[in-house]
């Protein structure tokens, strides 16, 4: 194989901050190249240079075997590139609709018209968007605006794409189309494609990768690769009784984490047979069961950044448990707070929430999930009083909403993706205003204000404005002006994203002692199906209706149960076995990278018959994996059936 | 409205002068707009006719001719020379560098000489309205004077007092401005612009603000109403405005331009309070239509025009067409244009603008409603 791209002791800054500070890969042809890593890692940076819109200060970038060191040389390559910058549907024309996007972006690349209507009808059939084709851009879903956006940039027939953050802030239904998309046609059009992502567990996407953080290279290779360098393992434990096992638990293994119903243990410098025996004596071993999952980047990534930290910025369950009082009895513990009964909203003729019942008791922790646009802000709307329903009724911490909105405001708090924090304030200021706004005053207001800056960690930054502080302390800061009058329900409406991993998981340690502690009940949505195991309850919306509502452990059950378990093929040859699979009847089969994966009930049969399909096909098989399904498979299986 | 409530919208006010103080871009320039713009508006547009260009050709080269131009004084005019012929004369004014050109012909002195009335051309680029009406009204006193020296002189008379003909001197008496210095009219109307300009670009500024970050999200689902979400921007722009006004008149308007304020002061304070109240329902409905700060540039521009041309600052409503005429009412610069001229500058008391005030009032209070109306709305869907 040959190279098609190699960066070599790339270094980039701005002014006094390094973005990228000497990074080293080369990218081969026909490959799927990911760079994986949080907001501000410096992945858009190398992206822009590659793609030869941004000058760097030292390395050397070879696109090709054309060295991109000036302006005019990149001009050399630029046609056979495609760049899709990050923003979901930014370089697209809102006002257009599909069709003259894509003509407007042939044009600009000036392409013939014979082949801009052979290749627009080949991408509008591949990407599904040939019956949309008048539809005005700003009224495409969210994974639709990114199928466009890969769209236009194919459009001219790059030999090489870059694609910024593709499948940021979409549903995973919508990013396993993506994918779906992007592998044929990456494989149809022998191209190679370098792909950013800040979700970790697209990592098993790519055929290589390089993790970033902070503008250096934490590792690179397969995702497999990576993983299998920094032994460790994952150990869930089921337990019909989380609460009293948790602290024998976390005796023993500090890292351990409360998931829902579930706990979870990641181990590194822990021998696993040590960890086994520990864990089984621990459990009662008629009631609770235990396993093995495979240990995700995700995981990896964290373990390997504490190492990087001397002091990692953790908080603990000391922090938080100062100051925090139970706010009702234990006798009280099951009062539902949030109830909705058969809801709905119209607006005009289009139905955007139809019929939609759940409930959320104290102390639980509800997870809301869907694609952009399925309904799940409506909702929030709806049940936080700011927008009154057409149908069905609510209730919110006893208060009925089409009656007391204003009773409901005041016993709510909320958080938005955006933190809407004032950006010029410092962070006392902020706290202080959200603490007045809601009622409170003199030592009251002084008591909540400690509490905020000892639960966020932020006693360091009081008097800095929040415009200057990283992501991780503003969505903390912002959980605190949420609960600084002490609410009794608590609405996140994505509030992790462009968060990084370890910020995240500090966020929801923080998330599920609140539930637990003083009984708040939590509804959150989030596009991260590792955060939505952390509920105790999920409701998955699809067009406007409710189509699962179950706990997470139930929901991967009922999967299970009605079709199988997911077989993992780690083959030589991806392409070929994914189109033999695909051939010989099995549905649902899907590429991760180097791997192809397919459900099945029969597990030792299917096993056998595939390994000798894929062994008469002169396929290697690197190895075998039996996995439970996951929370994304039950998401994508769910909203596919809903569709049909 | 009881004292949570007021605490919750002092807070907000404290909130928005505090976010209003951190941004040092908007602070320098409203200082600017209260203090230079006022200055450079009263200093630097003038209406006054002072030392504008001239020439003139004189084919006569007599002393009569000599002592017509002698006329053409300064500070009115002033005289560059003279110019050969008209052809160059032409070329002066067509390039701007000579306002008018005076002619004199061939014979000008004899013509006089011998009784007989004649002509003098004044070629005048009246480009510019205003100073082309003035040159010419100051071009044909400086005939009559010459006029009515000639005159006296046929008749051999020195004094014109000896002259026992009567004549009629009209003695004028100009009230309020009794100079008739334009830099009091144009200070006093910059400063009215400049809040006029402010109390509808600040609220809206600070509304759009809040919708682009995405705060406006969080107030909502706080317990407050959509009023009492926007009373505290209006207290922050009164506040910020009522200094900026202080600031121009005791900065600028009365010592530098030696405006006699001859009113009282709180009651100026009180009708500008007013007019930023009712200026501020229409910068809370720009908000509501636009999405970003550059929309609420573009479509304050578009309002400020008509609020400004219709107020009757730079034409008097008599003067419009008759159509026009009532739609001057719909100004709200109209009203403090009347009561700020006649507070300042007439020391007009309460008992002479209740009734302008009163109609401010009514007018701000139908657009906040309709203002907060639209606010309301726009969190529907």
């Amino acid at each position: 194989m040959s190279i098609a791209v190699e960066i070599k002791d790339f270094s980039k800054s701005y002014k006094k901050i390094q973005a990228v500070d000497d990074i080293s890969l080369s990218i081969q042809t026909g490959e799927i190249y990911g760079l994986i890593g949080p907001d501000g890692a410096g992945k858009s940076t190398l992206m822009q240079a590659v793609a030869g819109v941004l000058r760097f200060n030292s390395g050397q970038i070879r696109v090709f075997d054309q060295l991109i060191d000036s302006d005019k040389s990149a001009e050399k390559i630029k046609h056979s590139l495609g760049f899709m910058p990050q923003g979901l549907g930014l370089n697209l024309y809102p006002d257009l609709s599909i069709e003259e996007n894509i003509d407007f972006f042939a044009n600009l690349r000036g392409v013939s018209s014979e082949t801009l209507q052979q290749r627009k009808k080949m991408l509008l059939e591949v990407s599904n968007l040939n019956k949309f084709k008048d539809r005005a851009m700003k009224n495409l879903s969210g994974g639709m605006k990114q199928k466009l956006g890969l769209v236009c940039t194919l459009i001219h027939q790059p030999r090489f794409v870059i694609l910024d953050e593709p499948t940021t802030g979409v549903d995973p239904v919508s990013r396993r189309d993506f994918w779906e998309m992007l592998n044929q046609l990456v494989r149809e059009e022998n191209m190679t494609a370098l792909i950013s992502t800040a979700y970790m567990d697209e990592a098993t996407r790519f055929n290589r990768l390089t993790v970033m953080h902070k503008g250096k290279v934490l590792d690179s290779g397969t995702a497999d690769e990576i993983i299998e360098r920094t032994p460790g393992w994952l150990i869930e434990i089921e337990s019909k009784n989380p609460k009293e096992l948790l602290p024998k638990i976390l005796s023993h293994f500090p890292q351990a984490e409360e998931f829902g119903q579930m706990i979870r243990i990641t181990g590194f410098d822990i021998a696993v047979e040590k960890a086994q025996k520990i864990i089984e004596s621990l459990i009662d071993g008629k009631k609770d069961r235990w396993y093995f999952v495979p240990i995700g980047l995700e995981d990896v990534f964290i373990h390997r950044l504490n190492h990087v930290l001397d002091q990692p910025e953790t908080v603990t369950q000391m922090d938080l448990n100062q100051g925090l009082t139970p706010l009702m009895s234990t006798s009280e513990l099951s009062e539902e707070l949030i109830k909705a009964e058969q809801l709905v909203r119209r607006f005009d003729k289009f139905t955007a929430v139809d019929k939609v019942s759940f409930n959320v008791s104290s102390g639980e922790i509800f997870g809301l999930l869907g694609a952009n646009g399925a309904g799940k802000s409506t909702v929030i709307k709806m049940l936080t009083g700011i927008l009154p329903p057409s149908e069905g009724s609510g209730f919110v911490a006893g208060h009925d909403m089409a009656t007391s909105s204003m009773a409901i405001k005041e016993s709510i708090g909320y958080m938005s993706q955006a933190f809407s924090l004032y950006l010029d304030l410092t962070v006392n200021e902020n706290i202080d205003l959200f603490g007045r706004i809601y009622g409170l005053s003199g030592r009251r207001l002084k008591e909540r204000s400690h509490w905020v800056l000892a639960m966020g960690h932020l006693e360091n930054v009081q008097n800095t404005t929040v415009g200057s502080l990283p992501m991780g302390k503003r969505q903390r800061l912002a959980l605190g002006c949420a609960l600084v009058h002490e609410p009794r329900v608590l609405f996140l409406d994505e509030p992790t994203s462009g968060v990084d991993p370890i910020g995240r998981r500090e966020f929801w340690q923080i998330l599920v002692e609140l539930a637990k502690n003083t009984g708040v009940a939590i509804l959150v949505t989030t596009h991260y199906m590792q955060e939505a195991e952390h509920c105790h309850k999920l409701a998955l919306m699809q067009a406007g209706k409710v189509v699962a509502y179950d706990s997470p452990k139930q929901l991967k059950r009922d999967l299970k149960e009605r079709r199988g378990s997911v077989l993992s093929f780690k083959v030589s040859n991806p392409y070929t076995s994914l189109s033999l699979l695909q051939k010989s009847g099995y549905s649902k089969v899907a590429l991760f990278g180097s791997r192809v994966q397919l459900f099945s009930q029969t597990v030792t049969n299917t096993r056998k018959t595939v390994s000798e399909m894929f062994v008469n096909n002169n396929i290697e098989i690197e190895n075998i994996m039996v996995l439970e399904p996951t929370l994304e498979d039950v998401f994508v299986d769910k909203i596919e059936s809903a569709i049909k | 409205m009881n004292l949570l409530w007021w605490r919750r919208v002092l807070s907000l006010t404290k909130k928005e002068l505090l976010q209003y103080s951190r941004d040092i871009i908007l602070v320098i320039a409203t200082l600017y707009f209260f203090t230079g713009e006022v200055f450079i508006g009263g200093k630097g547009v003038s209406f006054d006719l002072i030392n504008a260009p001239i020439g003139y050709v004189d084919y006569d080269q007599s002393e009569a001719s000599r002592e017509w131009l002698n006329k053409l004084r300064q500070p009115y005019f002033d005289v560059k020379g003279s110019i050969d012929n008209d052809k160059d004369a032409q070329h002066y004014l067509d390039n701007s560098s000579l306002l008018g050109v005076m002619e004199i012909p061939h014979n000008f002195q004899n013509d006089l000489l011998k009784g007989q009335s004649t002509d003098i051309s004044f070629q005048l680029d009246a480009s510019n309205v205003i100073l082309g009406n003035l040159a010419n009204s100051y071009v044909s006193l400086s005939n009559a004077s010459f006029n009515q020296e000639w005159m006296l002189k046929k008749l051999k008379i020195n004094d014109i007092d000896e002259m026992e003909s009567p004549s009629v001197d009209a003695k004028k008496m100009i009230l309020f401005n009794p100079e008739g210095k334009s830099s009091w009219f144009m200070a006093i109307s910059e400063m009215m612009t400049v809040m006029t300009l402010l109390s509808l670009f600040l609220t809206a500024a600070i509304l759009v603000k809040e919708k682009e970050r995405g705060t406006i999200e969080q107030l909502s689902i706080a317990p407050l109403t959509p009023f009492q979400i926007l009373l505290p921007k209006i207290l922050a722009v009164e506040i910020i405005l009522l200094i900026g006004v202080a600031l121009s008149l005791f900065l600028i308007v009365i010592p530098v331009f030696e405006v006699p304020f001859q009113g009282e002061f709180w009651l100026f304070f009180l009708v500008s309070a007013v007019y930023i109240y009712a200026m501020s329902g229409l910068g809370i409905f720009i908000a509501t239509v636009s999405k970003n700060l550059a929309q609420v540039m573009i479509v304050s521009i578009i309002l400020i025009m008509p609020i400004v041309l219709l107020s009757g600052a730079f034409t008097p409503p008599e003067a419009m067409p008759e159509w026009e005429q009532p739609i001057v009412h719909f100004s709200p610069l109209y009203y403090y244009i009347n009561m700020g001229f006649g507070i300042i500058l007439k020391g007009a008391g309460l008992n002479l603008i209740w009734t302008d005030l009163l109609s401010l009032f009514a007018l701000g209070t139908v657009l906040f409603i309709f203002g907060i109306s639209q606010f309301r709305k726009q969190f529907e869907n």
